[in-house]
């Protein structure tokens, strides 16, 4: 077959189930948040509430999608989709299996590190063209923080990078799958790197506590005040699918893809990100947010120079490898 | 018949009468003239240890007879507490016509910026010295004191918006 | 955690107190207190500064209540209160309303801890009409303001966690456990009085409904379900580093601020000063109980949050304390009363306070008004949020928007007694 016609054919049905993934993930979230606040959640539309984001996606889809006079048309339009996009151009590069992923980039963690720091820019541009001083002020909070959080996250990705000897999603996976998962072995750099990832990326996706572009209790809706209907839809779903990716690379990255013994390579991929995505939501349900001075202060105080002794580490490391291995 | 909640410490009654000539008033706290009413709340703050600002009650006791001169009078109680254990309420009138003012006790306590801000703005009585007098609960465009006793409820001052 | 030393507005260095933004160039700043009449056109001829309007309507403004902020950046150079938004006129249509008719109306006042308003109300009455309360009734009524006292502190930590943390967040999990362990109080409540929330128990002379069997028993299950839970959720919330760097340092209010602007309750008593009216101006059975009060020295929201936590305990202390001795006798010192124009005065005065969980409520009543002295003459409510909400202007200068929310969440404004 074709590579363009594979790619064409994979790139199709890895977008067609990550959205499908991501709005019940969103049923997943509400769900799960609501056994650990003793509450019941969505269980009215379907067995357990199970068609609620079909019922959530209708009725997004049929409010009216209000642009206000002042805020600016053009931008004000661009910004949920150009989210999305860019959350989805993320998963082109994950390995979902040995042989199921849409591109096999040699650059794929670079890329995936590109492509997340320019999702800061929708956030900011539907700040911008709002024309809203709490949009703004979450605008320019997104900006800061996603400008700052992108340093500790190059440097955690950098971790498996140095130790795997390739910037390739797949050739991470395949030495993971020889030489012990990177959050394990070898003991240290590869488990403080993903503790450092985890954080990193959930700035980026920012979730609490790092929701300080969209802090309800503070910004009203901060970034997303102004959207309404499939606009904030889109919003609401390109900050789940960014998530749903971040966790997925981080189990690409730190624990082995899809290595496992048993199950198809595929099951195990799907479940690690689960297991990190329940992770993640288990940590917005708990914890408060961080004041933006504060969040800045952690990233450039404690994280920049703690991630560049993790990369200094790994490199000795993998020397020590070297000289030991002849 | 009762000045319950408002006795105040023999110390701070004789203070009144004695120093600020004040009048005991058969069910009130006693009256003072508004020329004192600064120096007696500066002493009863420094000299006494009433610190904590209690409150400013303003109340529109309307004429009784009908001269065209008499307009009524406004009285204002003012309430101050010592800190602590035993702690004890100081507590005075003043009586002024309506249409008078009062001096404002902001200098001395800057919590009497809004509590003399909302009885200016619910019975009409102005403070002299106050920085910043304006309506505090109602919206600045309002017309007409609610809490005068000439003010009906159902009056046209008072347009539902 | 002490109070730094203000530092006088000519001296060269200035000192930025603790956790502040750190890229405050703020006068007010300088003296450490806001200054409420800063002239915003002089300070800033060339309009640079950013006005935002923190309400009426957000997600955090713990009602109604329109917050004004003159922004540099992201910090408040200037903050300008505006309440009134609930503002219904209580104290004229005391005017109108008798003696009898009053007590169900004030539950509306302070709607998180009724039975506050009604006990002040009452009392005031009760002194102005001479009305001697019978011990038992004295007694339920001090129960029933400390179990009241436990489900405001519980409400208000759900809320200041909220606040902190976003709807969406780990502050709705906090919030959401205490509404379930303040149901079990709320629970408690419909048992004595027919009533979850808005209770009209009290009455000039006693309470009006008694202790049904089995209440004691009730209670003791949901005072040991909250002991229990209260050590999960201080541990959930107050050894959290965010929480911490969120709060400790942030909002001081200190006790010459706090004493002249009237502020009693937690803020105070967070500021160093000890000073509890249930100790000090005893009033039910309160002179019979020996009540502790915790100060903290900070002034800061986590002192705050310190303080009303462990009034919580306090209270849950009293309430074992007090459960199974309530003393037998009469609940009321009147017969039932059949009209509404029972209780009459011609003149008086009478100013009657408790010890509400938000400070001194006081009910300044005097008689000889309308219905031939049914009414009062005039009655005033000395809420204790209205005098904790004038503190802003002095205290929020200085600290960033983020910081604003959880000041004004720790201040715990309830604007139905703000505004009245």
């Amino acid at each position: 077959m074709s590579p363009y016609l594979r790619a064409l054919i994979y790139s199709l049905v890895i977008i067609t189930l990550l959205l499908t993934i991501t709005a019940w993930s969103i049923w997943f979230e509400r769900k799960f948040s609501a056994r650990m606040q003793s509450r019941v959640g969505p269980t009215f539309y379907g067995p357990f509430g199970l068609l609620q984001p079909v019922v959530d996606g209708l009725k997004l889809l049929q409010k009216e999608f209000l642009i206000p006079e002042s805020a600016d048309r053009a931008l004000f339009v661009l910004a949920p989709p150009l989210t999305v996009i860019l959350a989805l151009g993320t998963a082109a590069v994950v390995p979902f299996g040995p042989d199921v992923m849409a591109a096999d980039l040699d650059v794929g963690v670079l890329y995936i590190l590109a492509l997340g720091s320019l999702t800061t820019i929708p956030v900011w541009i539907a700040g911008w063209a709002s024309n809203n001083k709490y949009s703004l002020l979450g605008g320019m909070r997104a900006v800061a923080q996603g400008i700052s959080y992108e340093i500790p996250l190059a440097l955690a990705a950098l971790v498996p990078v140095i130790l795997a000897g390739s910037m390739s999603l797949a050739d991470i996976v395949n030495y993971q799958i020889q030489h012990g998962w990177f959050a394990f072995w070898p003991p240290g750099p590869g488990f403080f790197a993903f503790l450092f990832f985890l954080p990193a990326s959930l700035a980026e996706a920012n979730r609490i506590p790092f929701d300080i572009p969209e802090a309800e209790s503070e910004l009203i809706a901060g970034v997303t005040t102004e959207y309404t209907g499939m606009g904030f839809g889109l919003l609401y779903l390109a900050e789940y699918l960014h998530t749903l990716i971040v966790s997925a690379v981080a189990s690409a990255l730190f624990f082995g893809g899809w290595d496992g013994p048993f199950l198809p390579g595929l099951h195990w991929m799907v479940a690690k990100t689960l297991v990190l995505f329940a992770g993640i939501f288990a940590i917005r349900w708990s914890l408060v947010r961080f004041r933006s001075d504060q969040l800045m202060g952690i990233c450039w105080r404690y994280l920049v120079p703690i991630g560049l002794g993790l990369v200094m580490v790994s490199a000795i490391w993998v020397q020590l490898a070297k000289a030991g291995a002849q | 018949m009762s000045v319950a909640g408002l006795t105040m410490a023999a110390d701070v009654m004789e203070l009144l009468t004695r120093r600020f000539s004040a009048n005991s008033e058969p069910d009130g706290p006693p009256l003072v003239a508004p020329e004192h009413h600064l120096k007696l709340v500066r002493t009863l703050r420094d000299e006494f240890g009433y610190r904590i600002f209690g409150f400013v009650i303003a109340s529109h006791h309307p004429a009784t007879t009908t001269d065209a001169e008499n307009l009524g009078h406004i009285r204002v109680v003012y309430g101050l507490r010592t800190v602590g254990v035993d702690t004890r309420l100081a507590s005075w009138q003043l009586e002024v016509g309506v249409g008078n003012s009062v001096p404002s006790m902001v200098q001395l306590f800057a919590g009497a910026d809004w509590q003399e801000r909302e009885q200016y703005d619910l019975v009409g009585i102005r403070f002299e010295g106050h920085p910043d007098l304006r309506r505090l609960m109602l919206p600045e465009d309002w017309k007409g004191y609610p809490l005068r006793k000439d003010y009906a409820i159902d009056t046209e001052v008072a347009p539902w918006r | 955690m002490e109070v730094e030393v203000a530092s006088s507005a000519g001296s060269a260095s200035r000192e930025i107190p603790a956790n502040q933004h750190p890229l405050s160039n703020c006068p007010t700043a300088k003296t450490r207190r806001g200054d409420p009449y800063l002239d915003i056109a002089a300070y800033d001829p060339e309009a640079d500064l950013m006005v935002l309007n923190l309400g009426p309507q957000h997600p955090s403004t713990h009602g109604v209540f329109r917050l004004k902020l003159y922004l540099d950046g992201e910090m408040i150079v200037k903050a300008v209160p505006f309440c009134g938004y609930l503002h219904r006129g209580v104290e004229k249509l005391c005017e109108k309303l008798t003696y009898v008719q009053l007590v169900p109306i004030f539950d509306k006042n302070d709607y998180v801890s009724p039975m506050m308003n009604e006990q002040s109300l009452v009392m005031a009455f009760e002194s102005l009409l001479g009305v001697e309360v019978p011990r038992r009734a004295r007694y339920l009524r001090t129960l029933l303001a400390e179990l009241q006292r436990i489900a405001s502190h519980l409400l208000w930590f759900g809320a200041f966690a909220m606040d902190l943390g976003g709807a969406l967040g780990g502050g709705s999990t906090l919030f959401m456990y205490c509404f379930r362990e303040r149901e079990l109080i709320l629970d408690v409540f419909e048992e004595l009085t027919g009533c979850r929330f808005h209770y009209n128990t009290h009455m000039i002379g006693g309470n009006r409904h008694d202790i049904p069997t089995g209440w004691a028993a009730k209670v003791h299950s949901a005072i040991d379900i909250i002991e229990r839970r209260l050590i999960e959720y201080e541990s959930y919330l107050t050894t959290n580093r965010i929480y911490l760097d969120r709060t400790r340092g942030v909002g001081v209010v200190d006790a010459d601020l706090a004493m002249e602007l009237g502020i009693t309750g937690p803020i105070l008593r967070a500021a160093g000063i000890d000073h509890d009216l249930r100790r000090d101006a005893p009033y039910h059975a309160y002179d019979e109980l020996e009540v502790r009060v915790t100060t903290a020295t900070a002034g800061d929201c986590e002192a705050r949050t310190q303080i009303r936590l462990a009034e919580i305990r306090e209270s849950i202390r009293l309430v074992r304390l007090m459960i199974d001795g309530i003393p037998e006798g009469p609940l009321g010192s009147r017969k039932p009363i059949k009209s509404n124009l029972a209780e009459k005065s011609d003149r008086g005065q009478a100013y009657a306070a408790v010890e509400s969980p938000r400070g001194e409520l006081g009910i300044y009543v005097m008689g000889g008004g309308a219905n031939r002295g049914a009414s009062p003459y005039r009655l005033k409510i000395r809420s204790p949020s209205l005098h904790a909400l004038s503190c802003l202007p002095y205290v929020l200068p200085g600290h960033v928007v983020s910081d604003a929310v959880a000041i004004l969440g720790s201040v715990d404004p309830i604007m139905g007694e703000v505004d009245r």
